[in-house]
């Protein structure tokens, strides 16, 4: 109450300055007045009585000053001193300020950028109520190193309804929907998603209502979806009267219930959906297998779960892991001898393991997390390498602000004093450039989540929030002190005598090889080195990924996907679609090729087939799944894959042909060693007494089929005309020319066949393969901008140093070069002290990328980790340009007229 | 804010102005070292200029007021009185000070004693 007050009376105390030093200045001055009275009635003359008086009274200043103190805030009357005073000098050296602020707003600016990202996708949560009590639900298996979070619908339905640690248990599983309205029908994002899965969430709707328990009792009852608000916004124009109307999904009017809020995503940040259906409508969405919902073979679906108030999930961790075993175990009962002991004994060891779902699914997070922590890593080295900049920036101009301290110490001016008054210039700097660094990372963070894939940064705002601008505000103070300390101590250390003395010295005596600008210069290019280096790894690690040999030809490759499946088309019709689609796209003009195909290479997504072999017998544990494709005759031509020997597929390997395969160079070894396998068989039927039916009729050159770095896969090929149930295929065209010229007349040939056929994902190889590589192209850019940015920076303070050092010496060089002195000798007294430097900080940041490219070895492809290209080609690059940045400078030494010179100060 | 050695203490002063104000009623900056110098026959040596920041102190917490009024010689001048809190604190500080002084008493005359 009572510091309140004080406080108050203090603040009030700021306020009408002028009057209430006039104030106190009558006040004394009667004080005086009085005593000076009172000596002469004692019979001092006037004079006397005046001079005693002061004497009585002590220093007035003093009295006044103290009164002053007393009066106001000391802390923000000094603080506004020091503002004002900070200001005049930043205006007076406007080219200072601006090379300050700009390295500021690059340094803070690339770090605010980086943590808005590290913001939305590692620390931010589902949009939902009371993230942190959801889990992630996953098994891991004594095959694979990470764990999975597939399970079969049986699976969830036993955790949901017999769990006792769950107050909720939701399940999802993503589709896609061949969507029409108003006589318009495009590809949608879809998911099933379980009765409870809103209720679980917490999510209120925007509009109508949301699919509850009531719409996921009976198979294929409730032909209702909810919209998300994007996509209610995109497709249909906000129209609230949309609520309540029947639109189609894959040719089934299906009735929209209502729209999730604008927020609201869903479980994982990287998947978009537009629509939801009921999981129970997986009967009429995804028809086969016709048993899905009741085995317990197929894993489709994934589970989130919310914990009961009062449970861990340690706890919950370890009681469903008992539920999980038991209903393993009843599983694998009911196969019975089906199942061989030790694939019994396998299943057995897999164990339940929660993950906390906070963040859904995180699939986002997973991929996105090292790369991140790896650039902002890098940008703060960056800010480091900013931070010693400015320090000896700050340091060349402290030595031109000698004078004025050394008169302001003589006349009594604290040490601390003065220390508190550079730091509020150097946080002021740093302010201000923290300030446009928010704008710089504002723009910056908008262009990062430009590069990255749409389908990743659809959720991804990445907003400049609370927390972001906190971290901005910290990282300026914190860069603030630690440019602004060094130099300020150093300035407070200086000599009261320096200047009464002299000016300066006009021989560099105190230039000292470890002083603390050197120390500075030194630590700049130790700092930078590593991130050159660096991203010369990546960029070595991107030209090898992109002069992969693939197998296949990239160029000139026309992709599209179609899914009559969707529109519901039977089974006939979709093989009599796919051949009139192959027929008219191979009679276009520059078509020299067209085949398709189940899994597109280097798309992202493949599948794997498990077979049996003739005369092969695979051990307990051994993977005998390879990749497989359905393709069309015509595949191998359209990419371009040569045959090793045997022959394609043709027209004529239909359904009641005899079955026949093509098999890859790595299979044929794989299975048959140095035995021919044209004629051999291998099957794919679950059932384990059936033999092998399908003939090796071809064996063709291996390829990359899912990453550019994946090691050679085995895979087979089986043919269209053979495949029982066809779905959605990808469609790829070889053109003679721009593939994405012919894009067009693919689309008009489709719409032709049928105008409600939507034609998707439509790109080209070469694009589908740079995708691929986005992380990589990421980072290459990332490290490559912020390596040379930290090289400018170092360089800058070099040619700094240097020039500053120069014109310390200009006398000095003058009485040499008047004594014969050569220009080269010259040259050499004022860099060779750099090269040392520059040497010393070469070898360290050698040393330092050593570390960092062992850290980087699983991100980079085919590098070594003493990648001579990187490092050496880093090095130099560093000593050239820091070379270059000496010598600039250091040529106005070798021009220094002697006669000037010697007149100089 | 160290105190130059001879000088009074803060707190001495705070509560030998607070008495003078009780002793005397509202008395001007002038009155009150003059009084302190009467009553201390020159013990204290009093910088009188230190007696102002003192008075704004006192005054900030509310133990004294001011007004602007006319001196005995008719000059203008500012005359402080001591307010109730003040009173108040006069009187706390002075039974804080009487324990003192007792306690000071009794120890350093025992310390003679041994």
């Amino acid at each position: 109450m009572r510091g309140l007050r004080i406080f108050a009376s203090r603040l009030l105390g700021l306020f009408g300055k002028k009057r209430r030093d006039s104030e106190l200045e009558a006040e004394l001055s009667a004080h005086i007045e009085a005593l000076t009275e009172e000596n002469m009635r004692r019979g001092m003359s006037e004079r006397d009585a005046r001079h005693s008086a002061r004497r009585e009274f002590g220093g007035l200043e003093q009295a006044k000053e103290l009164y002053r103190e007393q009066r106001g805030l000391p802390f923000f009357e000094t603080l506004a001193q020091d503002l004002s005073y900070a200001l005049r000098m930043l205006v007076r050296s406007p080219g200072f300020t601006a090379v300050t602020v700009l390295t500021l707003a690059l340094g803070i600016g690339a770090n605010t950028s980086l943590f808005s990202l590290i913001n939305s996708v590692l620390l931010a949560n589902l949009p939902v109520g009371h993230p942190e009590q959801l889990v992630v639900i996953k098994y891991t298996d004594a095959r694979a190193q990470e764990a999975e979070d597939d399970f079969s619908y049986p699976m969830y339905e036993a955790i949901r309804d017999k769990n006792i640690v769950f107050s909720n248990v939701l399940t999802r599983a993503g589709l896609n929907f061949n969507a029409g309205y108003d006589g318009q029908s495009e590809r949608a994002v879809g998911e099933l998603v379980s009765g409870n899965y809103f209720e679980t969430l917490g999510v209120q709707p925007f509009l109508g209502r949301l699919i509850g328990p009531e719409d996921d009792r009976q198979p294929g009852a409730s032909p209702v979806a909810v919209l998300s608000y994007v996509y209610w916004q995109r497709r249909f124009g906000s129209d609230p009267s949309v609520v309540g109307r029947d639109f189609i999904l894959n040719n089934h009017p299906i009735r929209i219930i209502g729209i999730t809020p604008p927020q609201f995503y869903g479980t994982e940040m990287a998947r978009n959906p537009d629509i939801r259906v009921p999981m129970m409508m997986t009967t009429v969405f995804r028809p086969v297998p016709a048993n899905r919902m009741q085995s317990a073979r197929h894993r489709w679906i994934t589970v989130l779960a919310r914990l009961k108030p009062d449970i861990s999930r340690a706890r919950a961790q370890a009681s469903l892991d008992i539920l999980y075993h038991q209903v393993l175990a009843a599983e694998l009962q009911e196969l019975g001898s089906s199942v061989s002991a030790h694939d019994k004994e396998q299943t057995l060891l897999s164990r339940i393991q929660l993950d906390p779902g906070n963040q859904g699914f995180a699939h986002l997070r997973g991929e996105m997390e090292r790369p991140l922590l790896l650039m902002f890593g890098v940008t703060g080295i960056v800010l480091l390498v900013a931070c010693a900049n400015l320090a000896n920036l700050l340091l060349a101009r402290n030595a031109k602000r000698k004078q004025e301290i050394s008169v302001r110490l003589a006349i009594g001016a604290g040490r601390r004093r003065l220390i508190r008054q550079w730091l509020t210039e150097s946080l002021l700097l740093s302010l201000i450039g923290g300030f446009a660094g928010i704008i710089v990372a504002y723009w910056a963070k908008t262009a990062l989540l430009d590069f990255l894939p749409a389908n990743y940064s659809a959720n991804l705002h990445a907003p400049m929030d609370v927390r972001v601008l906190g971290f901005a505000l910290v990282a300026s103070l914190v860069t603030g002190l630690l440019f602004g300390l060094a130099p300020a101590l150093q300035l407070s250390r200086t000599k009261v005598s320096f200047v009464l003395r002299h000016q300066a010295p006009s021989i560099a005596s105190s230039e000292k090889l470890f002083s603390l600008r050197s120390a500075l210069i030194f630590l700049q290019v130790a700092l930078s080195l590593p991130l050159l280096i660096g991203a010369g790894l990546f960029l070595h690690s991107l030209r090898n990924l992109r002069g992969v040999d693939t197998g296949f030809v990239k160029e000139n490759v026309f992709l599209a996907t179609l899914n009559p499946a969707m529109n519901g088309y039977p089974q006939e019709r979709i093989k009599s679609l796919y051949d009139d689609v192959l027929a008219r796209v191979r009679t276009l003009p520059s078509v020299r090729a067209a085949s398709l195909t189940t899994s597109s290479v280097i798309s992202g997504s493949w599948d794997q087939e498990g077979v049996k072999v003739e005369g092969y017998r695979p051990g307990p544990d051994e993977n005998m799944s390879p990749n497989a494709a359905v393709i069309s005759p015509g595949y191998f031509e359209t990419l371009g894959i040569p045959f090793v020997e045997g022959r394609d597929f043709t027209e004529q390997d239909t359904a009641g042909r005899p079955k026949v395969v093509i098999i890859n160079e790595t299979m044929a070894h794989y299975f048959f060693g140095k035995k021919d396998p044209l004629g051999k068989k291998i099957g794919t039927s679950d059932d384990p007494k059936a033999p092998p039916d399908m003939e090796i009729i071809g064996v063709v050159k291996d390829a990359k089929y899912v990453h550019l770095w994946e090691s050679p896969r085995r895979h087979f090929y089986t043919a269209m005309g053979q495949e029982p149930h066809l779905f959605d295929m990808t469609l790829q065209v070889r053109t003679s020319g721009d593939p994405e010229e012919i894009g067009g007349l693919v689309r008009a040939q489709v719409h032709d066949l049928d105008t409600n056929l939507p034609l998707y994902a439509t790109t080209t190889l070469q694009v589908q393969i740079d995708n691929s590589l986005t992380q990589e192209r990421l980072l290459t850019w990332l490290s490559s901008l912020f390596g040379l940015l930290a090289t400018l920076l170092a360089s800058l303070g070099l040619s700094g140093v240097v020039a500053f050092s120069v014109a310390r010496r200009t006398r000095e060089i003058g009485i040499r070069m008047a004594l014969g002195a050569q220009p080269s000798d010259i040259l050499r007294s004022v860099v060779s002290r750099m090269s040392v430097l520059v040497t010393l900080g070469i070898v360290v940041g050698l040393g330092a990328a050593l570390e960092l490219s062992r850290l980087l070895g699983s991100m980079l492809y085919e590098v070594k980790a003493v990648d001579p290209l990187a490092f050496v080609g880093a090095s130099l690059l560093l000593g050239i340009v820091a070379a270059i940045a000496a010598y600039w400078p250091a040529r106005h030494a070798t021009q220094i007229d002697p006669v000037v010179a010697l007149r100089h100060e | 804010m160290a105190q130059p050695r001879g000088e009074v203490l803060q707190g001495t002063l705070d509560l030998i102005v607070l008495k003078t104000l009780e002793a005397l009623g509202p008395l001007h900056g002038y009155g009150i070292a003059v009084r302190i110098q009467q009553v201390s026959a020159d013990l204290l040596k009093l910088n009188q200029g230190t007696l102002y920041p003192a008075l704004l102190r006192l005054e900030q917490r509310g133990w004294i007021s001011s007004k602007w009024g006319v001196s005995e010689n008719n000059r203008k001048a500012k005359f402080y009185s001591l307010t109730r809190s003040g009173r108040k604190q006069l009187l706390a500080e002075t039974e804080s000070w009487e324990r003192m002084a007792a306690l000071m008493t009794r120890l350093l005359g025992r310390a003679e004693g041994v």
